[in-house]
């Protein structure tokens, strides 16, 4: 497959007692921002493990950058595992040239490589610092420098955003866009929408190990965003959901959320809307991430 | 090979930076001569009251010349028995009133001679404590010199020639090897124990880090980050190489001060070495043996690293892996009674017991050539099984949390892979 840097065909893993991938397939373009999207215990964790020959599948075959996942890719790869883990006793500096040089790159090479990375995240004056003295906050920035040292093509962040204070995830955020933008595959699993949806470019959402929803971010936004309006007013809009091609009404707080049928006109819904309260507000919207997920979420698990 | 490397690298320089590394080496041959020789000195230091005795003799005749007996073995600087006289009466009153004054301090203890006691019936002694070994050896050697004179005199024996008959021998001690003879007064013995106890100290110790280091990547979580960039096979390699790196270091710079302390002693001597002798070729199979050790050991330390999720849940796991070692140290007293008879040579080839036995007697009697060579090879074999199976635990283990597993899933590891 050229021009996918990661394909998973009818992945498969059981553990003791249940399964937590079944017959998952899913495709990353190279040069692409990924996102695996999916609520708690999806099998996203355990969909990346197996990317990385930490577990190996039941049934299924992984393809990464052009090879099968038997490790043999793993220099040109930089993985951040959910649980993060460094050594607490060691000094950061010497930390961050181990893990480049179980990458196979030369201490000489990993050390004038990092005073610039160190620099980009706020880093330099920690250096000689023991991780242990480390914040979280920047613990997780080092772990992402620790994936980063040896200039991998492909990065897989298990929850890369998590834990991270607005500050240090922008931080995050921008180093991630700029590795996009030198044409690195990034694919990131994440609960964060308004991260994914500000950097991803495609994304794939699981729930109970199956892949429920996949796409262009733009794309899918698209398919599931028709016919929506947003409208904040004054009054009793409670009649808003007997006008004919309302489908559903959503209380979003400040604003009210109306799904029309497909066929639906909005303007007769303007019309409908501002002949009875004071509008504040009425626009066409798309739906967020947020939404969506929530909602397939909801959908999949009680079929 | 380059990365199995880096992770020893990494774990040597860890080790050996510690402060607790630097304490260890330095004081290490301290703390094992002050294990091995202190005790022996605290005896003597232990023996500085006397015993307070009394001499009960329903025999007739007899106490006097136990007495006198007792007084001729008395070193004058530190006399180790003092007579109380025993009241006259009958001996079962008499017994039953000594019995108090044992009981309640007054006396350490009384010597029973009873009426056949030069036609061969036993003397007794009676006292709360009855484990200090050395007096009990010299109330003995007093009793029999007083029945062996007792013997002489009725058979017709002049007075002045019977003291020169019980005039004591004493057995010198001389080694023979094919550097030479020299004269032992207990030296080989301790040096062989002491030796031995360095060498158990040193796997257990060693074989602990290996363990801890395992625990503390997996519940600092670092582990994950190290497989997803090697096979978790070379991580297990790169920790092994690493700490026993860090160990062989250790124990080199020990046994290095023993061969200088050994040699100085030569010179200090003239020559004539007056230490027990140590030879280079024994010090080197020492280092070898330790590794031996280390590697048999640590491969079981590793996997119950691996399995488990705390120090507090390794406990209870260590003690099985450990017992074969203690069970090594525990067989010593045969070895040493002849370290070349067929039992501690085919107990010195298990190779659970081949390091701490070997070491044992190579320190004592250098055995041949193809003993250690078989030794050697056992051992490797072994190593090979347990390192294969070991880094099947560790590879699955590593990234397994919760539950501690059983044997027989541990078991199951193994033959999955």
């Amino acid at each position: 497959m050229s021009g996918a840097a990661l394909e998973l065909r009818s992945v498969r893993k059981a553990f003791a007692g249940h399964v937590a991938v079944d017959g998952l397939s899913l495709s990353v373009r190279a040069g692409s921002v990924f996102g695996l999207l999916g609520p708690n215990g999806a099998g996203k964790t355990t969909t990346l493990r197996m990317v990385m020959d930490i577990l190996r599948p039941d049934a299924g075959e992984i393809e990464i950058l052009g090879r099968p996942a038997d490790g043999s890719a793993r220099d040109r790869i930089g993985y951040m595992p959910e649980e993060r883990g460094l050594y607490p006793r060691m000094r950061l500096e010497e930390q961050l040239l181990f893990l480049a040089s179980l990458k196979g790159v030369p201490r000489a090479a990993a050390a004038r490589a990092l005073p610039a990375w160190l620099e980009r995240l706020g880093l330099a004056d920690w250096r000689a610092r023991r991780v242990s003295e480390l914040s979280k906050g920047m613990q997780q920035k080092a772990q992402l420098l620790g994936t980063l040292l040896h200039d991998p093509e492909l990065l897989i962040l298990d929850e890369p955003m998590s834990g991270l204070d607005p500050v240090a995830a922008d931080d995050v955020r921008r180093v991630l866009m700029q590795l996009a933008r030198q044409g690195k595959t990034i694919v990131l699993s994440s609960h964060q929408m308004d991260t994914v949806e500000r950097i991803c470019d495609a994304i794939g959402l699981i729930s109970h190990g199956e892949l429920i929803l996949a796409g262009a971010v733009a794309e899918v936004k698209q398919r599931f965003g028709r016919n929506l309006v947003a409208l904040a007013f004054e009054g009793d809009g409670g009649f808003l959901a007997t006008l004919p091609g309302v489908v559903a009404l959503r209380d979003r707080g400040r604003h009210t959320e109306v799904q029309l049928a497909p066929d639906a006109d909005t303007q007769q819904l303007l019309h409908a809307a501002a002949a009875r309260l004071k509008l504040r507000r009425f626009e066409i919207v798309e739906p967020s991430l947020h939404d969506i997920f929530v909602e397939q979420v909801r959908a999949h698990a009680t079929r | 090979m380059s990365r199995v490397l880096a992770v020893a690298r990494r774990e040597f320089l860890e080790r050996v930076r510690s402060r607790a590394f630097l304490i260890g080496t330095l004081l290490g041959p301290l703390l094992l001569a002050a294990l091995t020789v202190v005790p022996s000195l605290l005896v003597d230091t232990q023996r500085g009251r006397p015993l307070t005795l009394a001499v009960v003799d329903a025999s007739g005749a007899l106490g006097a010349s136990v007495a006198a007996a007792l007084a001729r073995r008395r070193d004058p600087a530190a006399p180790r028995f003092e007579l109380r006289p025993a009241g006259g009466g009958a001996p079962e009153a008499e017994l039953d009133r000594m019995r108090h004054s044992v009981l309640e301090g007054r006396l350490d203890g009384y010597l029973y001679l009873p009426p056949g006691v030069l036609e061969g019936a036993g003397p007794e002694y009676h006292s709360k404590s009855v484990t200090n070994l050395a007096e009990l050896s010299e109330l003995e050697k007093a009793v029999e010199d007083a029945v062996v004179e007792r013997r002489l005199a009725d058979a017709g024996m002049a007075a002045d020639r019977i003291g020169g008959l019980l005039k004591h021998v004493d057995l010198k001690r001389i080694q023979i090897s094919a550097g030479g003879e020299r004269e032992d007064s207990g030296g080989a013995f301790f040096l062989a124990f002491g030796l031995m106890m360095a060498l158990y100290s040193a796997v257990a110790m060693w074989g602990a880090a290996l363990m801890n280091g395992v625990i503390e990547e997996k519940t600092s979580r670092v582990v994950e980050v190290i497989v997803s960039s090697i096979p978790s096979s070379r991580l297990f390699a790169g920790k092994l190489i690493g700490i026993g790196g860090a160990g062989l270091t250790q124990l080199s710079a020990w046994a290095l001060a023993l061969g200088g302390v050994a040699a100085y002693g030569a010179l200090a001597s003239g020559g004539g070495l007056r230490l027990p002798g140590i030879t280079a070729t024994a010090l080197l199979l020492f280092v070898l043996y330790f590794l031996l050790g280390f590697f048999t050991y640590g491969a079981l330390y590793s996997a119950v690293g691996a399995a488990v999720n705390s120090q507090q849940e390794a406990q209870s796991l260590m003690f099985p892996v450990l017992l074969p070692l203690i069970a090594g140290v525990m067989l010593f007293p045969l070895v040493l009674s002849r370290p070349d008879g067929p039992l501690s040579v085919a107990l010195s080839l298990v190779p659970f017991w081949t390091p701490l036995l070997m070491t044992l007697r190579v320190a004592t009697l250098m055995p041949p050539a193809w003993q250690i060579g078989l030794s050697l090879a056992l051992s490797l074999a072994t190593i090979a099984l347990l390192t294969w199976a070991a880094s099947r635990v560790f590879r699955v283990g590593i990234l397994m949390y919760g539950k501690r597993p059983t044997f027989p899933e541990m078991l199951r590891w193994i033959r999955s892979g």
